[in-house]
């Protein structure tokens, strides 16, 4: 296990305020511990990539920070995970709520069997908001035109959500998330399933949303967390090894596993 | 640090310090010939380092084929990519220290040292070309041996180098005001002085390079400041 003390901040640079602290965050499923006394900060309004090997536990900590591994049975979970203040593992946080605040979009799109528009009403409807007609069509262009897809598809909005192509899809997903008014946008391979042109036009959206929005993203591409993300953190066997600014990372990191890793040098 | 998971991409890495490497032995030599040259006043081997920087240049064309298909193909990053980015500039400094070698041979080669009635000055051209040789080597072998143990000697001694062409210019200013008739043979060896001190600055910014790649950090304005002030003579 790496001391925390190792974790290294890179260089000096001012960053947004801290949204998300994680302090000794382990996971485990059944005995088999997945992350270990994890320490971590999350900015607001910024792009923080989570990178590493597969197994190393990225995803595992990214489905830490809106509870979705509350649905695995076998995972535990214990540390402190605090987002504006409030501990997220507290016994009186209304997950539901809390899922709608921390929104998630996964490696392979998954919109719902049903139309453009009920895909993106979905959320608010479940949520009780928009109960009229004109606002909930409001909330449904305006999470389009900030997913990036309005102008794609705001004659097809009668069409299954299924029918889009897969870059599209993805969009849909984020607008889904979108819609219901989150502040984090949890993104796990998000461009993984997509072509290159389907990847560039979601990286150009991320860069928008992170305006508005703090982005947490799981990548396997080194190239897409240096081009889309302020902040680089690097796990490595369930340890996070380093985190920093992302120029330092991939330009010189402090520690030795970081950059045999990013260099493409650990086997 | 271990090989790469991908042989080829360490192979690729590797042509790019061997390119680097062979102008920089290519660079040395071509040196070390300037000095003979000044030594014996041999218009032969003077031809013969012109004729030779071509294939320096050549050197440098290929180093920065490699560096762009390895940008295209590899997308290096950390070490890779300081490595890679380096590169580019470092053969860009040896080419022009071989130009600086090229242009000191045609020099030699157009009039006669001898004609110049100073031998003490050439002794100091002599000395001026050992050191900036001394300098190259000690950086070429840090860029060689990836550390930068040398660097800081290296920017040390370039001021040497400075305060020598300093002393040589005033000696042949004073030669060309008692020797009025010499001025055509004196001249090439102020351009000979100018382009020796030349490649004694290209040292240093090999140095700078290397401590770039080896550490990730630049060498900053203050702590270059430092080391100029840390030299004594």
């Amino acid at each position: 296990m790496v001391n925390n003390m190792d974790i290294t901040e890179g260089d000096i640079k001012i960053n947004n305020q801290p949204i998300i602290h994680c302090s000794d965050v382990n996971v485990f499923y059944e005995e088999k511990q997945a992350l270990f006394d994890v320490d971590l900060v999350i900015n607001e309004k910024e792009v923080t990539s989570l990178i590493g090997p597969s197994g190393c536990g990225k995803s595992t900590f990214i489905r830490c920070l809106n509870r979705m591994n509350d649905v695995i049975e076998t995972c535990s979970i214990n540390g402190s995970i605090v987002i504006n203040g409030q501990d997220i593992y507290d016994p009186e946080v209304d997950v539901v709520e809390l899922r709608a605040k921390i929104g998630m979009v996964f490696q392979k799109p998954n919109p719902f069997p049903k139309s453009v528009y009920d895909n993106v009403a979905y959320g608010p409807k479940l949520h009780g908001k928009f109960l009229n007609k004109s606002d909930m069509s409001n909330k449904v262009e305006e999470s389009l035109v900030r997913a990036g897809l309005w102008d794609e598809i705001k004659d097809r909005l009668n069409e299954p959500g299924t029918a889009l192509s897969g870059g599209q899809q993805q969009r849909l997903c984020i607008a889904r998330a979108i819609a219901v008014d989150p502040e984090i946008i949890l993104m796990d391979e998000p461009c993984s399933a997509l072509d290159p042109i389907a990847t560039a036009r979601i990286e150009e959206l991320i860069d928008d949303l992170k305006v508005n929005y703090t982005i947490v993203i799981v990548t396997h591409s080194m190239q897409q967390a240096a081009r889309v993300s302020q902040r680089t953190a690097f796990f490595h066997l369930g340890n996070l090894i380093e985190v920093g600014n992302t120029e330092k990372i991939f330009r010189s990191p402090e520690n030795e596993q970081t950059e045999a890793y990013v260099t493409g040098r650990y086997g | 640090m271990s090989e790469h998971i991908v042989s080829s991409f360490d192979e690729e890495l590797n042509g790019i310090s061997d390119g680097i490497i062979t102008m920089g032995a290519l660079v040395l030599d071509a040196l070390k010939r300037v000095e003979t040259t000044l030594k014996n006043n041999d218009h032969n081997l003077a031809q013969e380092i012109i004729d030779a920087d071509s294939q320096i240049n050549e050197l440098g064309q290929s180093v920065e084929n490699k560096v762009f298909n390895i940008l295209a193909s590899r997308q290096p990053m950390a070490n890779d990519l300081r490595l890679v980015f380096s590169a580019v500039k470092m053969s860009l400094y040896l080419e022009r220290c071989g130009d600086m070698c090229k242009g000191i041979s045609k020099r030699i080669v157009k009039g006669d040292l001898n004609e110049a009635q100073s031998p003490d000055t050439i002794d100091h051209l002599i000395n001026m070309s050992i050191k900036v040789h001394s300098n190259l080597a000690l950086v070429l072998e840090d860029y060689g041996n990836k550390n930068c143990d040398n660097s800081l000697k290296v920017w040390r001694s370039d001021s040497e180098v400075d305060s020598l062409y300093s002393g040589v210019l005033t000696e042949i200013l004073n030669a060309i005001k008692t020797k009025p008739e010499a001025i055509n043979a004196l001249v090439p060896l102020l351009f000979i002085a100018r382009y020796l001190e030349r490649v004694g600055d290209q040292a240093t910014n090999i140095a700078e390079e290397t401590h770039f790649i080896v550490t990730g950090e630049d060498l900053t304005d203050e702590e270059k400041i430092q080391i100029e002030n840390e030299t004594i003579f």
